[in-house]
């Protein structure tokens, strides 16, 4: 401090002296020991007056006793200028009423001729500290305005409000913030406690003055309540009230808190809560409606299943009675007829196998775990090739399609797609079957693609329905028609969804996407 | 020698009429008929009674049977002092797994889905012939 007092770095001087010798000789010596110090130099009061003016430095070294305007009229001129400015009068005098003047306008520093230089450094030391000092506190008192203009535009923009109560006083301190919140001009009227309580819903006093009351038991954790602040308008704000004790070394000596102002918090949190309510009403509502569509499925598929069954098997049995005993009547079409009828019941059992094995699906629970598609097309492929030796058809199987689904019925609806893609190329030279995926408008799709005999488009929408085909029977072997319908039946049951396109003769490609994170178990929860 | 009886527990004429149609083609033994569960434990109590019993090859067993369900017979069978060697196959139009698992359980010699075929009948006849 002193070192750079010394050095009076960021600090000018104006030294005024008519003698040019001794202006020169003493300029020269404070240029050598105060280096960084800026100074300027005029030989009579006007001239120093008017450089004060251009220059306004922080100290005046001055003679007295000059011509054209002495020492003391100018400290004078300089100092209703500046009342901040520090003068250092250096005379020979030892006449009192100089000295009465000076000490009269602010003079306080004197350095004798003839000049003593480690007094005139003395003085000078001093000066150059005086100024250093108020520079410090200036700067001190500007971070403190600072952050006061911090404070408050803060607790302005949170809407948060703070206080404090001394035990032994009996106005507290409330922050602007905090009258603001309770619908008050800050200041308005006095923060004693009563008026703090009267803040406040009457039906919620009794809790805020437990609340502070409470904050000085030294074992309390610290937490937090809503109260509502009942403004003079009558507007109701709702505030989280927090409270601490003030502890020093004596022991607590009061309490300080915060009101945050949450009302729109609090608004939005119950409009939430009430959509959420309405939305879970809504799902309800659907779950019922869903719950009562698939108990009605449920009795139609248990009536197929065992209310039909009995009949059906009845029929096969008089079929085969009939095959069997047969050929004594004569009739030509007889045993024709006895064998189309057996077939007949066949293509009952198969449909209605089929009907079950849907309904299971819509209805079974799902088991999700980590899934690799491309092994289970690679598995499928591999058998499917091992089912017909002779046939050339070549697998591109791309690697690494892991998903989360149910891996039983996931590789069910690969087996139906590929064994579909294996049916329609059997009548394709250099048959090609792929399994890939890419992303199509940012969603992970999957493709069983084929050059086989493909399918007109228009024909698409009936692709998916259970027991539609939409070629000849015959033409490409046997199939109940529930193949695709099972494959789109399990995608939907893991969020996804399934589409299809296709050129007559060029082949076709099965696409489908999958929920990320399926959850497993049955669709509906237990009735 | 004493007749040979294969026991059907049938209430469905039709299925009573295919079911002893078959067993008329499979084999030799004659045909004793209940129509449903009640009857076919009355004539069990009485023969086992008089040890007649055990002239019975096979029983052929309905499972939806008015009044007793074939279940409940079945269990009364095998809870029986005489009458649980008995050899009891199951003839039922039901897919319902949980009654099959149940009927393996106490012990059935098959469980056939109607309609019964010859072939089927002369298995389980040759596996079991001679049983008692």
């Amino acid at each position: 401090m002193r070192d750079e007092a010394r050095e009076g770095a960021g600090i000018s001087m104006l030294y005024v002296e008519d003698e040019a010798d001794a202006r020169q000789m003493v300029s020269r010596m404070l240029a050598m020991n105060y280096p960084n110090l800026t100074l300027y130099s005029a030989d009579n009061g006007l001239q120093a007056l008017e450089l004060y003016r251009q220059r306004t430095p922080e100290i005046v070294m001055t003679d007295i006793n000059m011509p054209v305007m002495d020492g003391i009229r100018m400290s004078r001129e300089i100092k209703t200028i500046n009342p901040e400015v520090l003068i250092i009068a250096v005379t020979a005098h030892s006449d009192t009423s100089y000295l009465l003047s000076a000490i009269e306008i602010g003079v306080h520093h004197y350095v004798l001729k003839p000049l003593n230089y480690q007094e005139l450094f003395a003085v000078l030391d001093k000066v150059l500290e005086q100024i250093e000092l108020k520079r410090l506190v200036s700067a001190q008192h500007r971070r403190l305005a600072q952050s006061e203009r911090q404070l408050a535009a803060a607790q302005r923009i949170a809407r948060l409000g703070s206080w404090q109560r001394d035990l032994d006083a009996e106005i507290m301190d409330w922050s602007d913030e905090m009258y603001r919140i309770c619908g008050l001009e800050p200041g308005s009227i006095p923060a004693s406690y009563q008026a703090f309580l009267e803040r406040f819903h009457p039906e919620d006093r009794a809790g805020v003055a437990s609340s502070l009351a409470r904050a000085l038991d030294p074992d309390r954790q610290p937490d937090h309540t809503f109260v509502r602040v009942l403004r003079p308008d009558g507007a109701l704000r709702i505030v989280r009230l927090e409270v601490e004790a003030v502890r020093e070394q004596a022991g607590t000596t009061g309490v300080i808190g915060t009101c945050h102002d949450v009302t729109e918090l609090k608004q939005a949190e119950l409009q939430v809560r009430s959509l959420t309510e309405g939305l879970e009403r809504r799902v309800s509502q659907r779950t019922s409606l869903l719950q009562a569509t698939v108990s009605e499925l449920e009795n139609f598929s248990y009536f197929v299943s065992h209310d039909l069954r009995a009949p059906v098997a009845r029929l096969e049995g008089f079929c085969t009675a009939l095959l069997e005993d047969c050929g004594g009547c004569g009739h030509a079409n007889c045993r024709q007829y006895a064998e189309r009828s057996a077939n007949v019941v066949q293509q009952i059992k198969q449909i209605m196998d089929a009907f079950n094995s849907l309904t299971h699906l819509a209805r079974c629970a799902l088991t999700i775990s980590d899934t690799d598609l491309s092994a289970l097309a690679r598995g499928i492929s591999q058998r499917l090739a091992h089912s017909e030796p002779k046939r050339r058809v070549e697998f591109v199987i791309a690697e690494g399609a892991r998903v989360k689904g149910d891996p039983e019925l996931l590789g069910k609806a690969l087996g139906h797609l590929l064994d579909n893609a294996w049916k329609f190329t059997s009548k394709t030279d250099r048959a090609r079957i792929e399994f890939g995926w890419n992303d199509q408008e940012g969603v992970r799709t999957y493709f069983v693609r084929d050059n086989g005999a493909g399918f007109n488009m228009k024909y698409a929408p009936k692709l998916f329905k259970p027991f539609q085909t939409i070629h000849a029977p015959g033409e490409f072997g046997t199939g109940t028609g529930i193949g695709l319908a099972t494959a789109h039946s399990i995608v939907l049951r893991h969020g996804g969804r399934m589409w299809a396109e296709g050129e007559v003769g060029r082949g076709a490609a099965f696409y489908f996407t999958l929920e990320p994170n399926p959850e497993s178990g049955s669709y509906l929860k237990e009735a | 020698m004493a007749p040979s009886y294969i026991l059907l527990v049938e209430d469905n004429p039709d299925d009573l009429f295919l079911a002893s149609r078959i067993i008329g083609k499979a084999c030799g033994h004659e045909i004793l008929t209940a129509r449903d569960g009640e009857e076919a434990d009355e004539l069990l109590r009485r023969m086992e009674r008089d040890d007649t019993y055990r002239h019975i090859r096979l029983v052929l067993l309905d499972l939806k049977l008015p009044k007793i369900s074939g279940l409940d017979l079945l269990r009364g069978i095998r809870t029986s002092d005489k009458l649980h060697e008995l050899a009891v196959a199951i003839l039922t139009s039901s897919d319902n797994e949980t009654d099959q698992e149940q009927c393996w359980q106490l012990g059935v010699v098959d469980y056939i889905y109607k309609p019964m075929t010859v072939d089927r009948l002369k298995g389980i006849l040759s596996r079991y012939e001679g049983a008692q």
